[in-house]
């Protein structure tokens, strides 16, 4: 199912999940879907298992690398783990740039080092000649290549995650990860998941894992949600807007999704 | 004579699918392999379900009763202490050994059916009773091969079992569906020489044909075949329970609610 903004935008869950807090919660809302329909059983204790089939399970590539990894029972923190870092969540993150609801990591990613470096070479110059208005300019500079170097989407990608809900138990996922909450009630009940088993995704920051088209991202899962723009959490109609913690690079932003 | 109650269907809990079991319809009760157990900490759907007042039967794999080598004490305590744990009406394990001469087989061996194996079988039991605070089944095994000079059918063997010991038995349709496709064995032959009304309950699986070799997998649908054992031996005792036995590859919850409603479909046609 797909969400169409007013713009004609149309987002699937993953999209969603993606723009809203990087490859992990696209990873987890791959798995959301398999388990929704009932291709992918967790247990109790976070061990995931493909349901045999006869026929074909997975409706992208990204929950087709899901079911693979799924021969035998995998740790529910692990499955999400290998598929955030997998080439086909880097493929999703190319798709979302070729759509400008992206930013290209590693362009973004070279210009803040750049500015970084001037700034703080001013910020030098300034300290050493005095004068305040020396000073200020390079924070000004800084403040704005701070904030640039964390904002990982586009204006369209932003405009298109207002329009993003919680409609159904995939959704909640993508938009606030199987740690949040919908109404009040953790959306890890939705799917009859006990907190100890979604508490073991990994937190902001702890997931790291450098490859060249990543650009150095980590992208925790939990807690990497609705990033420093806020998150509207509405119940299940909540809005979640801009600010992807976790984007194709420059990750941890924001703070942490409940 | 003490009676095992009335126990209804059931299927093997396993940890992949413990949600799975927690909310399909009609499971009456529950098996667990002891050895995955731990007393001190049982799992959380384990706890629901005996909450819910559902049935949770031991069933151990690994005390080898059939060995020529003496029971492992420390074994039937931890069965003893899991049956307490969950508060069990009975426990089994299997007519096998699985360890020799320092080897674990990993597999469940059929014991040679002559009187010397069963002078050791039925000593082994009784120990292994001594040491259990519930009434013991012992089930009967799928097997590849029969041992040479063999001087009772299985059917005898397990009915001076049950005599020498007092145990009860845990009849395995699919095993004797497998055990005449590979060796030939009789399953009406079987039904008719065992004491049926020592039957604790029976176990239903599926399997799959391997080239000429039938597998009982528990991996795989349950065969209709099977079906066919468990209703000749409905047509003449009502078994206390049967369960259904899958542990691996598990199909969907509507798959396995429909094995479970097959199961309970022939069950009740003997007792309409």
């Amino acid at each position: 199912m797909t969400t169409t903004t007013p713009q004609g935008t149309r987002l699937s869950a993953e999209e969603i999940g993606y723009l809203t807090a990087g490859p992990g919660r696209a990873a987890e809302t791959a798995l959301a879907r398999l388990v929704d329909t009932g291709a992918v059983r967790v247990s109790r204790d976070g061990l995931v298992t493909a349901v045999r089939q006869d026929g074909q399970a997975a409706t992208t590539s990204l929950e087709r690398q899901v079911l693979d990894q799924l021969s035998t029972a995998v740790r529910f923190e692990l499955v999400v783990e290998s598929a955030a870092f997998s080439p086909e969540a880097q493929a999703l993150h190319r798709y979302l740039v070729a759509r400008r609801l992206m930013q290209p990591s590693r362009r973004r990613s070279d210009a803040w080092w750049t500015y970084l470096v001037l700034a703080a070479a001013l910020l030098l110059l300034g300290v050493v000649s005095s004068p305040m208005f020396l000073i200020g300019v390079p924070v000004a500079v800084l403040l704005v290549v701070w904030a640039r170097g964390r904002e990982p989407l586009t204006k369209a990608g932003r405009q298109a995650l207002l329009h993003a809900t919680a409609h159904d138990r995939v959704h909640a996922v993508a938009v606030h990860g199987f740690c949040g909450k919908v109404d009040g009630r953790p959306v890890a009940g939705l799917f009859g998941l006990s907190q100890s088993v979604v508490r073991m995704l990994p937190r902001k920051g702890h997931l790291k894992k450098s490859t060249p088209d990543r650009g150095g991202s980590s992208c925790g899962s939990c807690g990497a949600g609705c990033g420093s723009s806020g998150c509207a959490s509405s119940g299940s109609g909540c809005s979640s807007s801009g600010g992807s913690s976790c984007g194709g690079g420059g990750c941890g932003g924001g703070g942490g999704g409940d | 004579m003490a009676v095992i109650k009335d126990l209804g269907v059931g299927i093997g809990w396993r940890s992949e699918i413990d949600l799975t079991v927690e909310r399909l319809p009609g499971v009456d009760f529950v098996e667990v392999v002891a050895e995955n157990l731990h007393t001190g900490h049982l799992p959380e759907s384990v706890t629901i379900l005996l909450e819910r007042g559902i049935p949770v039967l031991p069933h151990a794999v690994s005390l080898s009763l059939g060995g020529a080598e003496e029971v492992d004490l420390q074994r039937v305590e931890h069965l003893a202490s899991v049956a307490e744990a969950v508060g069990a009406p009975l426990v089994s394990d299997h007519v096998c050994f699985v360890r020799a001469g320092g080897l674990d087989s990993g597999h469940l061996m059929p014991v040679p059916r002559t009187r010397d194996a069963l002078d050791v079988l039925v000593a082994n039991v009784k120990r292994a009773q001594e040491h259990l605070p519930v009434p013991l089944a012992l089930e009967n095994v799928a097997a590849l091969l029969e041992w040479p000079d063999g001087e009772l059918t299985e059917g005898q063997f397990l009915a001076e079992l049950v005599e020498r010991t007092d145990c009860w038995l845990l009849v395995d349709v699919a095993n004797l569906y497998a055990n005449a496709r590979n060796i030939g064995t009789d399953p009406q032959r079987f039904l008719d020489e065992i004491p049926l009304e020592r039957l604790a309950y029976v176990h239903v699986a599926g399997g799959e044909q391997h080239g000429d070799i039938y597998h009982d997998t528990h991996a795989h649908a349950v065969l209709p075949e099977v079906l066919d054992v468990l209703d000749e031996l409905c047509s003449r005792v009502a078994p206390p329970g049967v369960l259904l036995e899958r542990d691996d590859n598990y199909p969907s919850d509507t798959e396995i609610s429909s094995e479970l409603t097959a199961i309970r479909a022939v069950v009740d046609k003997h007792r309409d």
